[in-house]
């Protein structure tokens, strides 16, 4: 990440330099004020998702959908910890849902406690972050609202294509991970 | 119908709490209470990753990269329109929805172009975005292929998307 984010910076404030080098300042200085009304929205925006994913998870409900779901996470992440998979399985039907907000914080839990202060990612952190990055949406709410928006006839005749699509690539991602996972092993013994 | 999902959910999810003896306005005062530090974590990540997007953005760099790649593109399916949304994709949500609105404006929101753009931002996340803020709990340095995998399956993602608008 220290890469990516370094080279982004270093290229952009290059090309700035002989093409307006005075906005560079002021383009960093107001994306950190969107980036501060962003996390201001989040905070309440997961002030509610918090409050209800805590109802879901004191209630049992969230240990009734991660049994549901246990089968494919066992075979997916192989993890032993409960409660993490509980996370997880919340994380993944938030997903579904298209609810990104309600993932996000679900996810970071989730990470929190696979965490085992080892500075290189285990399997199953990757496995989560790719599936969560192919992003498993049974209703893309957000695209239908702009497709409506802006006229469309049948904004929701995109539902089947990106149905199609996002389950082809999770599955990609699965397969990738797990073939990953096996050569990186192979390549440490 | 999908109006109706989320309302029932909730009302589901109350009385079921209810039901299960659980205090709710406790519980639910409990997680919100939870949200400010996690937004307090995790402002430093959206800050730094927006700047740089930004920072790119506006240096011409992305719409010169599109230029520049988009042989391949074109090669791989993906119309050249699209090429800066698939490229600022993994950086940015708001910006990726900020180009979506573009593009159903400009050409019209029931021609190719735009059914492409749709499918491909609701079949593919934030790559960046959502990695750093992951991990900005933990201690983990090294994501070792986590985002190359990620990106394969996104790309792939964009040319199954190109494809099958196509013929659907």
């Amino acid at each position: 990440m220290n890469k990516i984010w370094l080279c982004m910076i270093i290229l952009s404030i290059c090309f700035l330099l002989w093409t307006d080098p005075g906005s560079v300042l002021s383009q960093m200085l107001d994306s950190s004020k969107d980036a501060l009304t962003l996390s201001i929205e989040l905070c309440a925006v997961y002030a509610v998702w918090l409050g209800i994913l805590e109802l879901v998870e004191k209630s049992g409900l969230s240990e009734k959908l991660a049994r549901v779901l246990h089968p494919i996470i066992k075979k997916v992440f192989n993890i032993n910890d409960p409660l993490t998979e509980r996370l997880i399985a919340m994380n993944i039907s938030a997903n579904m849902l298209g609810l990104g907000n309600a993932s996000t914080p679900l996810a970071i839990k989730a990470i929190k406690q696979m965490d085992t202060g080892s500075p290189v990612a285990s399997t199953a952190m990757i496995m989560l972050i790719v599936i969560n990055a192919t992003s498993i949406q049974l209703l893309p709410t957000t695209v239908i609202g702009l497709r409506q928006a802006a006229g469309s006839t049948s904004a929701a005749d995109i539902i089947l294509p990106t149905l199609i699509t996002t389950i082809f690539t999770t599955i990609l991602a699965i397969f990738l991970v797990k073939l990953c996972a096996k050569l990186f092993k192979r390549g440490e013994k | 119908m999908s109006l109706y999902i989320l309302p029932i959910l909730f009302l589901f999810i109350f009385l079921y709490a209810h039901a299960k003896k659980v205090n709710c306005y406790d519980t639910f005062i409990n997680g919100a209470k939870k949200s400010i530090p996690l937004v307090v974590d995790i402002f430093p990540y959206i800050a730094a990753i927006m700047i740089a997007v930004s920072l790119l953005r506006t240096s011409g760099i992305t719409s010169l990269l599109a230029d520049f790649t988009s042989p391949i593109f074109n090669l791989l399916g993906i119309p050249t329109e699209l090429i800066e949304l698939v490229l600022l994709r993994p950086f940015t949500g708001s910006g990726s929805y900020a180009l979506l609105n573009d593009v159903l404006l400009t050409y019209g929101a029931d021609s190719y172009i735009s059914r492409c753009a749709c499918v491909i931002l609701g079949c593919s996340e934030t790559i960046f975005y959502v990695t750093t803020i992951y991990m900005s709990q933990t201690k983990v340095k090294k994501l070792l292929y986590a985002i190359p995998v990620a990106l394969i399956c996104s790309i792939v993602g964009s040319i199954l998307a190109c494809l099958l608008c196509k013929i659907m």
